[in-house]
């Protein structure tokens, strides 16, 4: 099978589901904007948090700030869809939906797509790196594909 | 057994389960109580307590002619059915009210046809498929948010980490549709093979549909009373001899870090601490099966077999009837249709009641039954009185 790309999007077809920023998430879609992958975390515990939040689930501090990320990150598992639920993806399926571990916090999960690869490439455990995927003329977002160095550190 | 005052499943009901059935929710719930009630030999008179997931039960308690409530609750963010009869039982643990009604009513949701062109905005199961304020829009832009593309991960995972294959699964749903065929309640009947499983569709690979459960219009009643009371009814006593309900965080079971060890661990610890039964006491197991996948993983935490060996334990027919262990003997919520656990409650029941027919489990004296996965999940343990 083939993944999902930009290149053949116009701005014609249904239109994506759109994210509603709000105050607690706007740094996430900005640092998108700027091309940086971009995690909540908190200032005073240092735990990261995603999904963002107003407060900090391990100290309840208030003192939180979005932080770019290495972008890096392991595979944890992944499910082909092809059974599509809104009308933008009825023309884009299969895809594939994962969920990939961040390198920054032992159990910081991150679900997005990967992408650039096939299904037979995919391994849990595999390094894997944020790439930005201009879905459509109003959505970015952030999938992720096989590192190209190999996860070298 | 669970502190408190000793707890009694008296009564059993089924609204006119089906597709689409034209009926509303409250005719759903109506029918449903009065079939409960008949099955106990109750009136609405002798229910003081009440308590739903998909109804209000306060509108439900009036339309029912309930007075006076002396106890309620209502459950929104809840593991479905476990929720209201978990709740029902320790209020009349407590004392709380005497004979609770522990309600699970659904509306079928919409086709996934439907839901393409947009429908669903309005339906408590699929309203957040389009949305993407909040933590969904983490979840909606990236084309996921239905559950089936976590159970695909979930199941996935499993795989993956232990080595299952979708053939295993496939032995599962052959199984169900094996005790299904001897329910008369079941939708789906005609068997199933291996080959039939393996060339369904995907709806989420590795998940097939045949690994679903089947959407339908349903209103299910349970009514819970103390030992004392049931000891004066008509059906035979099944007790309450543990139970639990647990959650292990939010409810995103997309960003779980363990999707292999969820929350059915954490309920079967609290389910065995509250009995000094063990798992080899149990006759016959009714797991929640909302994916396949749940099943996999309710065996292995409640210690039937061990970690992994789900796939085996299933592939060697030890759930099948007359293997170690009859898993799901009413079909399951594949066959007899989404009613969200409450089913399993009451083929556990029935089964332990002597009641479940060409499918009935020799001599079943203990009965376990399970709702949800993930990031919650609730269950009880049930005994021959």
């Amino acid at each position: 099978m083939t993944t999902t790309t930009a290149s053949d999007d116009t701005a014609e077809g249904p239109l994506p589901p759109l994210p509603q920023p709000d105050p607690v998430t706007q740094f996430f879609w900005d640092g998108i904007a700027a091309g940086e992958l971009r995690i909540q975390r908190c200032q005073n515990c240092g735990h990261y948090l995603h999904y963002p939040k107003v407060l900090c689930r391990y100290c309840q501090s208030d003192d939180l700030a979005g932080e770019r990320v290495s972008g890096r990150a392991t595979l944890y598992t992944w499910t082909i869809a092809v059974q599509p639920f809104h009308p933008f993806y009825v023309d884009r399926i299969p895809y594939i939906v994962a969920t990939v571990e961040l390198d920054e916090e032992p159990g910081l999960m991150f679900m997005t797509q990967m992408t650039d690869c096939t299904e037979e490439d995919l391994r849990i455990g595999m390094p894997v790196e944020v790439t930005f995927v201009d879905l459509h003329p109003e959505l970015t977002l952030p999938f992720f594909r096989p590192a190209r160095d190999g996860g070298a550190k | 057994m669970s502190a408190g005052r000793r707890v009694a499943v008296v009564g059993c009901g089924y609204s006119h389960v089906g597709r689409n059935t034209g009926l509303s929710i409250d005719d759903h719930m109506i029918q449903a109580t009065k079939a409960a009630l008949a099955d106990a030999g109750l009136t609405v008179a002798d229910i003081d307590g009440i308590t739903s997931v998909g109804t209000e039960p306060l509108n439900d308690a009036w339309l029912l002619g309930i007075e006076p409530v002396n106890w309620w609750a209502t459950g929104m963010m809840a593991p479905a059915f476990s929720y209201s009869a978990t709740q029902a039982i320790a209020a009349v643990a407590s004392g709380f009210c005497d004979t609770a009604l522990a309600l699970r009513v659904i509306g079928q949701q919409p086709s996934s046809s439907a839901l393409v062109k947009g429908a669903g905005a309005n339906h408590p199961m699929t309203s957040m498929l389009h949305r993407a304020a909040g933590d969904r829009q983490f979840i909606v832009p990236f084309g996921a948010g239905s559950p089936v593309q976590w159970a695909g991960m979930f199941t996935n995972r499993y795989i993956q980490q232990y080595g299952a294959t979708e053939e295993d699964f496939g032995h599962h749903v052959v199984t169900q549709r094996y005790h299904a065929s001897m329910n008369d309640d079941a939708i789906f009947r005609e068997p199933l093979t291996l080959d039939d499983y393996l060339a369904a569709r995907y709806v989420s690979k590795p998940l097939r549909i045949l690994d679903c459960d089947y959407p339908v219009d349903s209103g299910s009643a349970v009514i819970f009373t103390t030992e004392e009371r049931a000891r004066d009814l008509a059906q035979p006593v099944v007790l309450v001899e543990s139970y639990a309900l647990n959650a292990i965080r939010d409810l995103h079971f997309e960003v779980m870090s363990d999707m292999v060890h969820t929350a059915p661990v954490q309920t079967a610890k609290k389910l065995w601490e509250g009995t000094e039964l063990t798992p080899a006491d149990v006759d016959t197991a009714q797991l929640y099966d909302g994916f396949s996948i749940i099943v996999f993983q309710w065996l292995e935490a409640l210690g039937f077999c061990g970690e992994g060996e789900a796939a085996a334990f299933v592939r060697e027919g030890n759930t099948r009837l007359g293997g170690s262990l009859p898993v799901n003997t009413d079909g399951g919520a594949c066959n007899v249709g989404r009613r969200h656990g409450a089913n399993f409650c009451i083929e556990s029941t029935r089964q332990l009641r002597g009641q479940s027919g060409e499918r009935q489990v020799d001599g079943a004296e203990v009965a376990v039954w399970t709702n949800a996965v993930g990031p919650f999940s609730a269950g009880a343990i049930l005994t021959k009185g």
